[in-house]
């Protein structure tokens, strides 16, 4: 095993020790490695030391080369390392349709020569489903953030190996240890965004800014909620006072005893927020604030605001499944997605905001203007974060949400 | 014409019209200058060449297309063959074999969906693939055919059959001259049914497609959360207006043959 | 050759109709034809659908554990009991009323249109019939956001109805009962008038035309004598109608409004947001149990109609 794919030879033997050494690795170490992540993910960084032939291999380390874009604020962004000769060469990858850049996976396949067949759903549960506790199939998919404690605790994702991940250095500081996967050791965030209100600013003439707007009896059967048991939980857990993750049912019972007051008035429960919006039949909703980017552009006089009373932040991740077949593809497809143009352009598209510090000098100065997708931290920091309340708090929430909706 | 012949006709008129309305405003929007469905924005033909760019669309539909031909097909003829032995025969478990029909359809496709997922996956270690996609609908469509053809076929007159078998026809020849002509109606009923089955199903589909053989539902409803572009209605609107072409002229070749068995006959 | 045959099957009356189809398995040969008719067909069921369905029902027997998998180590009922909730019992009702709502409308709608294709589509039948089918050759979604369209406040009905002069208000005519059975009728259509057609189709004009001289109009004519002759297409079209129109969750759910939940709605639910697939089999398992005994019951009486008995 000593000769390189072009027929040079190289001592492989003497850059294993050397990473073993740098890594501070026992071999049993990288047996355990190559078990986890299969023999080439695990032996990647040593082959592309190999093939670069120089001392610093270690793509982590402090960066050599030129830096792949003008000179950033922030984080450095390092160089792309030398593309691995990536031994696979397709990747499977589930995800909502368009919920990228448009150029995204054509450079990605360009740069890297992997076939990527790209795979929808259209709602997260049905994909989890599917998913099921090793991808079903697929190498890479975009969980929620409130479900990968889930998934870690099952097993059924595969432990980021960061040295293929050198773009991470990317994510701005708020994001590099999340409180539902402690280092992004599973998961690396993708786009976020806040939970308001939004409503037709011709209908409605007065500036609403709680979100007790939404149970204003002046616009009965013009008013819209999400269909998302913790969403519209949590507006009414939040008005009432409590915590939009709380496990107290008393106040469960509460928050729904409030909703059911304002059913009569409620048109309908979608997720569907840029078609609920737009058709003029709702004039007021609790939308998805990064939604109001699409919804604008149906329909200009709609307004958004976050409720005085608090809301709600989300965001998505990125992920590799247990049974990927692809892992180290998936983690140049991850890589690839932290780079800052592409974040960038990802935003660009899309409308949403991603936690990409480095990115933000590539992002259209519109999207970085609204405060519907891109609020001051200020803000942000007033916000909640949903959490995973764990199986049994969820039958609780949910058992509430089906006497609600009950006919 | 009787007056009754009038009224009748200006029903079914407008029992058309009913049909067809959404698929006008579906045509209209396809020429909406706008990346959704709902405002009417202006008259722009740029959909079409999008759509036709669109490999991702396009592969959708041809996966979507294939396994409704498969399932079409088979299940058009296994459900042929059911509804027959339902109609005519006589035998043990009838009432069994009848509830075993019912059964897929009063089944919530969820719950279809996720045991043929489980099924195949169990037992063959698949999780998706062209072949389940289009074995999961072969057996949802069955039950239509079946019951479509049976409603037909019953009450058939079984001494049609043995006057033809006295005729010296054998089992089969009677079978093919007389019965099947006799519910060729139904078989193609069946099939027609089982086709819009097939070709919007989202629920089943979403469970036993492999990775990578996308379907026109998924990508559609895969759309819905940043918005149902009008390339969409742009497909809809060319399906629809390929068939329409097909109908019009088998209509035409119909319409020239009555004329020319008339004038034959007129000789 | 199919001229024949028809002449042969215009002898047949209503009597001839029950004492005819006694075909009862006698000979080797007829026992052939028993089993090539019917073993395919019920195999393939049982192997695709019987199979894995008893998995599923094996899984409502079981229970989950903290982390949404299935456990199959103690088997219990105690999913139905708790399936067996009166809260689902409004929910059960809307889809019972949209359903009941939607086959009454598509048999009354269908059948005149199914006359109408038989009498005097002549031969361009089958490609009227065709053409009934087309519009649902588009996508299921792009035709309700077409009705969306024409439903909405400021949509196309409501403008006709206020150029007209009948309003001069929008009415709410999305997301209500209204939009909904609307919307279903409209989907279920076709699965009522292909197989009204094929029964109606098989009528002797002479026999009309007889019993329009028999009795007094056209009515008597038509309750008399076409009306109970198209049972076993009547039968077809609302078996193919209300059953699957029990289970139809996406047509309410995007038509409808807060109001409209449907008792199919809430097994998706289960199965998805709630990930307990053990409580969704069940529910879905009582579901169809109800579904299927009410509808065998319903349909006893005209049993005898169908398969000639």
């Amino acid at each position: 095993m000593t000769e390189r794919y072009d027929g040079s030879t190289i001592d492989l033997e003497r850059e294993l020790v050397r990473y073993l050494l740098r890594e501070r690795l026992t071999r049993r170490d990288l047996l355990e490695r190559i078990g986890r992540l299969g023999a080439a993910a695990a032996l990647a960084p040593v082959i592309a030391a190999c093939t670069t032939g120089g001392a610093s291999s270690a793509p982590s380390a402090s960066a050599a080369g030129p830096a792949s874009a003008a000179p950033s604020t922030g984080p450095t962004a390092t160089p792309e390392p030398t593309p691995v000769p990536s031994p696979e060469s397709e990747l499977f990858v589930y995800n909502w349709t368009d919920y990228i850049g448009d150029t995204t996976i054509p450079s990605f396949e360009a740069k890297y020569g992997i076939k990527v067949t790209y795979d929808f759903f259209s709602n997260t549960d049905e994909a989890y489903a599917k998913l099921g506790s090793d991808g079903g199939g697929y190498d890479l998919s975009f969980p929620i953030s409130v479900d990968i404690p889930a998934f870690v605790k099952k097993d059924a994702l595969l432990p980021l190996d960061k040295s293929l991940l050198p773009n991470i250095v990317n994510l701005g500081k708020e994001w590099s240890d999340p409180g539902y996967d402690p280092g992004n050791t599973h998961s690396v965030p993708y786009m976020w965004w806040t939970t308001g209100v939004a409503y037709d600013s011709t209908r409605i003439k007065d500036t609403p800014t709680s979100s007790k707007a939404l149970w204003d009896a002046r616009w009965a059967k013009h008013i819209a909620m999400l269909d998302d048991v913790q969403e519209t939980f949590a507006t009414a857990l939040i008005q009432l006072g409590y915590s939009a993750n709380t496990t107290d049912t008393s106040e469960m019972d509460q928050a729904l005893a409030l909703l059911e007051q304002q059913k009569p008035l409620v048109r309908l429960y979608s997720t569907d927020t840029i078609t609920t919006m737009s058709s003029g039949d709702v004039w007021i909703g609790q939308i998805w604030g990064a939604d109001l980017y699409q919804i604008n552009q149906e329909n200009e006089n709609v307004v958004y605001y976050i409720p005085e009373e608090g809301g709600v932040r989300g965001s998505d991740t990125m992920a590799i499944f247990a049974g990927a077949k692809h892992p180290i593809a998936a983690h140049l497809f991850i890589n690839h997605m932290l780079d800052a143009q592409v974040s960038a352009a990802n935003t660009n598209f899309i409308g949403y905001m991603g936690p990409n510090a480095a990115a933000k000098e590539f992002i259209s100065p519109d999207i970085l203007a609204d405060p519907s997708v891109n609020p001051d931290q200020a803000l942000v920091d007033k916000l909640e974060e949903l959490l995973d309340l764990g199986q049994d708090v969820r039958d609780e929430y949910l058992k509430r949400w089906q006497i609600l909706r009950g006919g | 014409m009787s007056g009754r012949n009038r009224w009748l006709s200006a029903y079914a008129v407008i029992g058309y019209v009913f049909l067809f309305a959404p698929i006008v405003v579906l045509i209209i929007f396809s020429f909406n200058d706008s990346r959704r469905n709902f405002q009417w924005r202006g008259f722009t033909l740029d959909w079409y060449p999008t759509l036709l760019a669109n490999d991702q669309l396009l592969d959708a539909l041809f996966v979507t297309l294939r396994v409704a031909a498969v399932a079409v097909v088979v299940s058009t003829l296994l459900g042929t063959l059911f509804g027959l032995a339902l109609a005519r025969l006589r035998f043990r478990g009838r009432a069994a074999t009848e509830t075993l029909l019912l059964v897929p359809m009063v089944t919530p496709e969820i719950v279809m969906g996720l045991s043929l997922l489980v099924f195949f996956y169990q037992l063959f270690g698949s999780r998706g693939s062209f072949t389940q996609l289009a074995l999961a609908h072969i057996t949802f469509c069955i039950s239509y055919v079946a019951i479509v053809v049976r409603a037909r076929a019953a009450g058939m007159d079984p001494r049609l059959e043995e006057a033809a078998r006295d005729l010296g026809a054998s089992a089969f020849g009677a079978f093919r001259y007389v019965t099947l002509p006799l519910v060729a109606p139904a078989v193609l009923s069946g099939a027609l049914l089982a086709f819009a089955l097939s070709f919007d199903d989202y629920v089943v589909t979403t469970f036993n497609a492999g990775v990578g053989s996308s379907t026109l539902p998924l990508y559609i409803y895969g759309k819905v959360k940043f918005g149902v572009t009008p390339e969409i209605n742009a497909i809809s609107t060319l399906i629809v207006a390929v068939t329409a072409v097909v109908v019009l002229a088998a209509w035409r070749v119909s319409q020239r043959r009555a004329e020319a068995t008339a004038t034959d006959a007129g000789r | 050759m199919a001229e024949a045959t028809d002449a042969g099957q215009r002898r047949a009356t209503g009597d001839a109709v029950r004492a005819g189809s006694e075909g009862s398995v006698r000979s080797l040969g007829d026992r052939l034809a028993a089993a090539v008719l019917l073993v395919p067909g019920i195999a393939w069921l049982i192997a695709f659908f019987v199979v894995p369905l008893a998995m599923i029902f094996l899984v409502s027997l079981g229970s989950r554990d903290a982390l949404d998998r299935i456990v199959l180590d103690q088997l219990s009922l105690d999913n139905y009991a708790r399936a067996f909730d009166p809260g689902f019992l409004p929910t059960f009702f809307n889809s019972l009323r949209y359903a009941a709502a939607t086959t009454v409308l598509s048999l009354a709608i269908g059948y005149p249109i199914a006359y109408w294709i038989s009498r005097y589509g002549g031969r361009h039948k089958a490609l009227l019939l065709i053409l009934v089918m087309l519009p649902f050759w588009t996508s299921y979604l792009i035709r309700t956001y077409a009705w969306m369209i024409i439903l909405r406040d400021n949509g196309v009905a409501n403008s006709i109805l206020q150029a007209v002069g009948l309003m001069h208000e929008p009415i709410i005519l999305l997301n209500t009962d209204f939009s909904v059975i609307l919307g279903m009728t409209y989907g279920f259509l076709p699965f009522a008038i292909l197989p009204l057609y094929v029964s109606i189709d098989r009528l002797d004009p002479a026999l009309i035309a007889a019993a329009r001289d028999l009795y007094a109009n056209g009515r008597e004519a038509f309750l008399r004598v076409t009306l109970p002759l198209t049972v076993p297409g009547i039968v077809a079209a609302t078996i193919l109608t209300f059953i699957p129109a029990i289970g139809d969750f996406v047509t309410p759910d995007l038509l409808g409004g807060a109001q409209t939940t449907t008792i199919a709605k809430v097994v998706q639910e289960l199965f998805l947001e709630g990930r307990d697939w053990p409580y969704g089999a069940a529910l879905g398992f009582v579901l169809m149990v109800v579904t299927l005994g009410g509808t065998i019951v319903a349909l006893r009486p005209l049993r005898a109609e169908v398969v000639g008995t």
